[in-house]
């Protein structure tokens, strides 16, 4: 403990002290720049709080309990949240450690925090247009991807109309940016991956109709990891749904057969791993099987030239042949 | 000899490519060095300058690594709490603060548009990068653009990310300024902060070549002046989360200003990818023998934490003053042997006289003692160590002008140096994590700056290439371009492997690359005078012969017969290009 007491501030009174400091930051008047300051100076109070210092321990679990109990009680978070573009670079850093560590609190089996945002979806729906903010962006992405790993609000954002902005937002022109967001949306498609087949069968035009716009992206990484993450959600058993009707679509196909051919070997190979799913299925609606069969020769001739020089890719290896097994076999089928 | 790989091309069962997880070097227990992510070792100099950067982002691998994830918060901030000597309110924390919001004064911001940069000359060239100097015309301001080609990149772009971003969370005036970046075509353009000095390795190399630095490089104030900088970019990254993992001279870089700036968070992860070495004409020298690398680091079994960075600053230090790294001379195995079983090394560790290096004093010493103590917990942490009294020593950035940027080689120079292909000498061989072996010469020695240790290392030249024509249109036997080899042979499990390498006459010797190759363990002992033999008569040959089968000493195994064409019992060697 500090020699010099005065930082023996009890938790209440941290966060009223932060929750002036935010406002008064709000407010713009002429105390910002001290407001500013105490902002971050608060910040690092409850930080250290939470995980301690070099030279004190984190707080024992009734300190913690009494602040997480403030935190709710003042609304700090969703205050803290919505005037992240205004507390500076350290202080951004500072909200997102705190209100992890907050999230991740619990008592028994019960997470309060979570509980408390699933009142409080506002923190969830400010959370995700922080993406909007360049300043922001990866901030509110570390808190949001922390919030995906709870279902309850993995849920919320899911369902939320703001969900089908992420759509613009792994396609913004800052790499790290657009990034961070396709991580986000790529977990909130993957953790839970019940709430997630659910999702994507009630949602299935409307996700994939945005989700073909990220196919044909003319930013070479949005359309190589949207076809890397399509295949992962095709080949997860629990879409299983989902999948089939998206390989009974011939429009799909098509597509997939287009992204064999392009020019980048990451792309094609991406789209490997969907087109296979087309082929491998054992009940090709007759669309599907037209396509196929239109094609039989040259997709033969096409595998059997196709990335030669992953020799020592077996799996690989074995799906190709398998699938220029599959074409070669392939017969139309009548009275269908 | 500028590199050289092995693709275990034939029945190689290459499976590592597709788990580079973590950072991961380990001794197996058949003896085999295995790097599993060559994030340590081979870091990629680009020519004589890189640009790059990375760390760890909080919680990511790396540190703590057997935990789960769902703890790697906490541990990783435990960690962070025992990094960060900051008291409560501490103001020196809030005034940094402060000054990092008033610099960030909204201006136009860096633009994500290829149009908007003109780009200058190549400062550095890699794998899958190039450096160039640019010009941001909306700001008209110079910066750096590093261009990673994304197709070369072809493991998953996760990490690529992690380190990205890991980059854009800091903002520190000692770690590499990342602005922005963006996609062009295939291409991941980083906008970083142009830093016109250059790296420190390259300042050492100027230095020892204009200079003789027999009795020490630097003199202690530069020394303390820079370290105190770099410590002060690693407090910062540890009380993030973060660990860089690869502190060295050559990812030290100088403004035209004296400000010092920790640069690499592992570029070299990502840009030694594959086999597009070969094909690419480029200059590909992979640096960072296991030399700076903590032993709990190579041991791998208890995971590691930012204690690592401290010992490879502490490797640092004596790199500051002896102008290499301690066991420089040796091939990464035996550094690995050496590091783990000897006492840590110190600044007399690669003297060649006892008093070499009499004109440090004590206190550097001990610094350098403190730093390299081989239970992590015993040494101090960045901030511990920022007290300590050598740094008492340390000047301000215009100190560093005088001593450092005005006695460094000129951008110009270095860029003429990046472009410039001359095959370097002998040197150390590398296993990245595909398996490849890659062999390299030691950093970027394309100056005979070191010289000294050179002559030991590597065989004179014994291989005069009498009668050989070839050289005759050439203006000087350094500019010859080296020859490509491949030696086919068998490995120890019977499979057919290739093994690549440059042969740079006049340089190298036959018999120095056969002791390579047996030394890393690729070659039987036995058959190391009938590869030095056949090797030499066929670059004497060479006009005339392009390849060379002959047989080998260590035999064949019970069930085998010899055959010349199988390549059973014999071996092939020959000229690629």
């Amino acid at each position: 403990m500090p020699l010099f007491g005065k930082s023996q501030k009890s938790p209440t009174d941290v966060v009223k002290a932060l929750k002036e400091a935010v406002n008064s930051l709000e407010k713009g008047d002429k105390k910002a720049e001290k407001a500013q300051e105490d902002v971050s100076k608060n910040l690092v109070l409850i930080k250290n709080m939470l995980y301690g210092t070099s030279d004190a321990e984190p707080q024992t679990d009734i300190i913690v309990a009494q602040l997480a109990q403030e935190l709710y009680n003042s609304n700090l978070l969703l205050l803290l949240i919505q005037n992240l573009n205004r507390i500076d670079f350290e202080g951004k850093k500072d909200v997102a450690q705190v209100f992890n560590n907050i999230l991740r609190r619990q008592i028994g089996t019960r997470s309060p925090t979570v509980e408390y945002i699933c009142t409080k979806p506002e923190i969830l729906f400010t959370l995700m247009t922080g993406y909007e903010h360049q300043d922001i962006a990866l901030n509110c992405g570390t808190m949001l991807r922390e919030c995906a790993r709870y279902e309850a609000l993995a849920k919320i954002m899911l369902y939320s109309d703001d969900f089908y902005n992420y759509f613009r937002y792994v396609e913004v022109s800052t790499f790290d940016i657009a990034s961070d967001a396709f991580s986000t949306f790529k977990e909130l498609l993957t953790r839970h991956k019940i709430l997630c087949a659910e999702f994507l069968e009630t949602n299935y035009d409307k996700v994939f109709s945005h989700y073909q716009r990220l196919l044909n992206s003319e930013n070479y990484v949005t359309r190589r990891q949207s076809l890397k993450l399509l295949g992962e959600l095709l080949l997860d058993r629990h879409n299983f749904t989902v999948m089939t009707r998206y390989i009974s679509n011939p429009d799909n196909l098509k597509l997939m057969m287009n992204m064999l051919k392009e020019r980048s070997r990451n792309i094609q190979f991406e789209a490997f791993h969907v087109f296979k799913v087309f082929v491998a299925n054992p009940n090709k609606p007759k669309p599907i099987l037209d396509i196929l069969l239109r094609n039989q020769e040259k997709l033969v001739e096409f595998l059997m030239r196709f990335h030669t020089d992953r020799a020592e890719d077996e799996q690989f290896n074995d799906e190709k042949a398998y699938l220029i097994r599959q074409i070669k076999e392939l017969k139309a089928v009548q009275g269908h | 000899m500028t590199m050289l790989h092995s693709e275990e091309s034939i029945n190689e069962n290459n499976k590592s490519a597709r788990r580079r997880k973590t950072g991961v070097y380990k001794l197996e227990p058949n003896d085999n060095v295995v790097f599993e992510n060559h994030r340590f070792l081979s870091t990629l100099a680009i020519g004589k300058r890189k640009i790059s950067e990375e760390l760890l982002p909080p919680g990511s691998h790396g540190i703590f690594r057997q935990k789960q994830s769902s703890c790697d918060h906490h541990l990783t901030f435990s960690g962070y709490a025992r990094a960060a000597k900051h008291s409560i309110g501490n103001i020196g924390n809030i005034l940094s603060r402060k000054m990092a919001a008033s610099t960030s004064q909204p201006s136009i911001p860096w633009p994500n548009t290829k149009d908007d940069y003109e780009l200058g000359k190549v400062i550095g060239v890699g794998a899958t990068a190039t450096v160039h100097q640019a010009y941001c015309k909306p700001r008209n301001e110079k910066c750096a653009i590093k261009k990673i080609n994304l197709e070369k990149w072809n493991t998953s772009m996760d990490e690529l990310l992690k380190e990205i971003q890991a980059m854009s969370s800091c903002n520190h005036e000692n770690v590499v300024t990342y602005y922005t970046s963006f996609v062009v075509r295939d291409e991941l353009w980083l906008v970083l902060r142009l830093l016109e000095g250059g790296s420190l390795l390259d300042i050492i190399r100027h230095k020892m070549k204009a200079s003789n630095c027999k009795h020490g490089v630097f003199d202690e104030a530069t020394i303390a002046t820079v370290l105190r900088e770099v410590l002060k970019g690693l407090e910062y990254f540890h009380s993030n989360g973060q660990i860089h993992r690869d502190i060295k001279a050559g990812n030290i870089l100088l403004g035209e200003d004296g400000t010092v700036q920790i640069a690499d968070f592992g570029v070299s992860a990502w840009l030694a990818t594959g086999r597009d070495l070969s094909r690419q004409k480029v200059r590909h020298t992979f640096v960072g023998t296991p030399c700076w690398m903590a032993p709990e680091v190579m041991e791998q079994d208890h995971g590691y934490d930012f204690k690592a960075d401290i010992w490879s600053f502490g490797i640092t230090a004596i790199e500051m003053a002896s102008g290499t790294a301690p066991y420089h001379k040796y091939p990464p195995m035996k550094v690995l042997m050496l590091t783990l079983q000897n006492d840590p090394p110190n600044l007399d560790t690669g003297a060649e006289d006892k008093d070499q290096y009499k004109a440090y004093g004590k206190t550097f010493r001990k610094m350098i003692t403190d730093c390299l103590q081989k239970e992590a917990s015993k040494r101090p942490t960045a901030s511990e160590l920022l007290k300590h009294p050598f740094f008492k020593k340390a000047k301000d950035k215009r100190y560093l002008q005088q001593t450092l940027v005005a006695i460094g080689p000129s951008l110009e120079t270095r860029v003429q140096k990046a472009s410039k292909r001359q095959p370097g000498a002998s040197g150390r061989l590398h296993r990245k994590e595909t398996g490849e072996w890659v062999w390299s010469s030691e950093d970027e020695a394309d100056d005979g700056a070191s010289s000294e240790s050179d002559s030991e290392s590597k065989p004179m030249n014994t291989l005069v290439s009498a009668g050989s024509s070839g050289s005759d249109h050439e203006s000087s036997e350094g500019d010859a371009p080296p020859i490509n080899l491949v030696l086919r042979m068998r490995n120890s499990k019977r499979e057919l492997n290739d093994i690549r390498f440059e042969f740079a006459v006049g340089k190298d010797s036959a018999e120095g690359i056969a002791s390579e190759l047996v030394g890393a363990g690729l070659v039987d002992g036995r058959d190391i005078q009938a590869i030095t033999h056949n090797l030499q008569k066929l670059i004497e040959t060479r006009d005339t012969k392009k390849v060379v089968t002959f047989p080998l000493n260590s035999g064949v195994s019970n069930q085998e017969t010899p055959d010349d064409k199988a390549l059973i019992g014999f071996a092939q060697i020959s000229i690629t290009d």
